[in-house]
């Protein structure tokens, strides 16, 4: 063999990649997506987003209803934050019409909304642990999470679209005889929050597995609008309760959670994104014991006859912004009145996951593709249900994995790395 | 947050292309009430990306979404910005306005100075057929890969609903 055809063969391999799609996920989910990534070997060189797969036009549903029945159809745009999307849909609608909130209105809808926080970063944290191959902290997290969907049930009536919010305040109070199950749930989460913190942040297997990976820098989270625990993740202090506040925030002295208030420097990787919702835990609980003691007397609606509010909101014309600092992030409802007309004119709405896809391509590039399922996990529970890769090599052949394939090579990334 | 200086500072570097503002002053809090403020803008479209680069040079922006309005003759475009983010109530919401006349729905990209603005811009393509010069990537985001349709513009609703029949009746449903 000549040292022509050494150099060929070194060449030719040196330039295969495989392009591995990941998905469209679950259909039934909010967002599935499909990625497409360029493998050197293990590692990710490149990565296509493509979302759009169960976009059901929602906005567009809502422009041809009168505005309670967008507001229901609000609650609808994600399962897990729920109340997210209606807090500031109401506050945009109010905002544009000019309604008043009374404060006991203001205070239910911030405990229902940290309430919701407390599940989703919960949810999220089991989520991470099944994707690391760590199952006996899926099941310890998951069994926790159930007393915040309890508590949830016995003040709503609902595990989830909790029908709290409606324009002018909020649909049910939270009974005096019901507040000592609040205050239980707190007490509880309250003597688990340590061991939650022991079993994530001290387990050197959980810390081999997440640090420096999917990392995230500050000016890369700045620069591509990254929102939520995603940008505080890498020191970003952005977060909509503490910047610009609203409800019962404007209340209290709310600061953006950092990994700097876990004594850590930010890196903006998976580890730091478990610091900053396990710590959004703790501020939650806080927030929420609060709200509870100081929950002002008085009405819960401000307009409380429905067709009186139907009235006043064909009536009301105008722009109006609505924000909420949701469990993953900003969200943004834009709204137009326009007098005389029971529809909206203009509605659009902005998810934290729409500010985060561009967020997960540094994040992908130099990982390899074991890390896969944790570092698309790290920006958002909802999209980690990857049902299925196809994987191509450069002469078009192509193979399928299922989702459990995957998520096999990175149970054995983490045996390998354990010894 | 002082309002007059930032209207002055884009009305020096705008000149005539600065169209108008509008201030919203909302009181939040029921113990010790605070001001928080809703800033708006109009713009020349000529002008609109060097207002988005004065903003980019004088604030750390933050670009929420954009948002579309069609108006029947024009669709104008609002440009959700925050900016002052980082303290407690440092931060507004600071929304640019363009308007396009449909007959030529073209506007400058902004990726150039806030990359995370392209997931936004690629939806005003697809959902309103605006040309958005410069953007490295136009494909369709959220719509089918190949749809030609524009579902936010309101002259264009027969189209939709004609495309969306035929897209329910490909996927073997009844209605």
């Amino acid at each position: 063999m000549n040292n022509d055809s050494i150099n060929l063969k070194v060449g030719q391999c040196a330039a295969t990649t495989y392009t591995v799609p990941v998905g469209p996920v679950h259909p039934a989910l909010k967002e599935p997506i499909r990625f497409s990534f360029d493998l050197d070997g293990e590692r990710i060189v490149g990565v296509d987003i493509k979302p759009g797969f169960a976009h059901r036009g929602i906005e567009y549903m809502g422009m041809k209803r009168n505005l309670i029945q967008a507001l229901y159809l609000s609650e609808r745009i994600c399962g897990i934050c729920s109340i997210s999307h209606p807090l500031a849909f109401t506050q945009a609608v109010e905002n544009a019409a000019g309604i008043e909130v009374p404060p006991r209105a203001q205070y239910i809808r911030t405990i229902i909304g940290e309430l919701e926080r407390v599940h989703s970063h919960l949810l999220w944290a089991g989520v991470g642990a099944h994707e690391l191959g760590f199952d006996t902290l899926l099941h310890l997290t998951w069994n926790v999470r159930e007393k915040s969907m309890d508590l949830l049930e016995e003040l709503t009536g609902n595990r989830v679209d909790y029908a709290i919010p409606i324009f002018s305040g909020v649909r049910r109070d939270v009974p005096a005889e019901k507040a000592h199950l609040a205050y239980e749930a707190l007490d509880y989460y309250k003597s688990l929050l340590q061991q939650m913190i022991d079993a994530f942040l001290h387990d050197k297997s959980v810390e081999m597995r997440t640090r420096d990976v999917g990392a995230l820098t500050y000016d890369q989270a700045i620069e591509l609008c990254a929102v939520g625990p995603t940008a505080r993740a890498s020191g970003v202090k952005k977060d909509v309760r503490q910047d610009m506040p609203y409800l019962a925030y404007a209340d209290m002295d709310i600061r953006a959670i950092t990994p700097a208030d876990f004594g850590t420097e930010p890196r903006g990787d998976v580890y730091d994104n478990i610091i900053v919702r396990l710590l959004e835990v703790q501020q939650s609980i806080g927030i929420i014991e609060y709200c509870l003691e100081n929950l002002p007397s008085g009405e819960l609606m401000s307009i409380p006859k429905v067709p009186a509010l139907l009235a006043a909101l064909k009536k009301a014309s105008g722009e109006g912004i609505g924000r909420h600092e949701a469990p993953r992030g900003e969200v943004i409802h834009y709204v137009r009145l326009a007098e005389g007309v029971e529809e909206l004119a203009v509605w659009k709405v902005k998810a934290p996951t729409y500010s985060n896809l561009m967020a997960w391509v540094p994040k992908f590039l130099g990982d390899e593709i074991a890390d896969v399922p944790i570092i698309a996990a790290s920006i958002d529970p909802c999209m980690c249900c990857m049902d299925r890769v196809h994987l191509a090599d450069a002469a078009g052949n192509k193979t399928t994995r299922m989702k459990e394939e995957l998520v096999r090579l990175s149970r054995e990334k983490t045996r390998r790395i354990c010894g | 947050m002082n309002v007059e200086n930032l209207f002055a500072s884009f009305k020096h570097a705008l000149g005539g292309a600065y169209l108008g503002d509008r201030t919203i002053e909302r009181t939040v809090g029921t113990i010790d009430p605070g001001k928080v403020y809703d800033l708006w803008i109009t713009v020349e479209r000529d002008s609109f990306h060097n207002a988005v680069a004065h903003l980019c040079t004088e604030y750390t922006p933050h670009l929420s979404v954009i948002s579309g309005d069609d108006l029947g003759e024009n669709v104008a475009l609002n440009y959700h910005f925050t900016v002052g983010w980082g303290e407690r109530y440092g931060e507004a919401t600071f929304t640019i306005r363009t308007m396009l006349p449909k007959s030529d729905l073209s506007i400058p990209t902004i990726t150039d100075l806030l990359a995370g603005a392209q997931t936004s811009e690629r939806e005003k393509i697809e959902f309103y057929g605006i040309d958005v010069v410069g953007i490295p990537d136009s494909r369709n985001l959220f719509l089918p890969e190949g749809a030609t349709i524009h579902p936010w513009r309101k002259d264009l609703e027969e189209e939709t609903a004609k495309e969306v029949k035929r897209m329910v009746k490909w996927e073997g449903r009844n209605e």
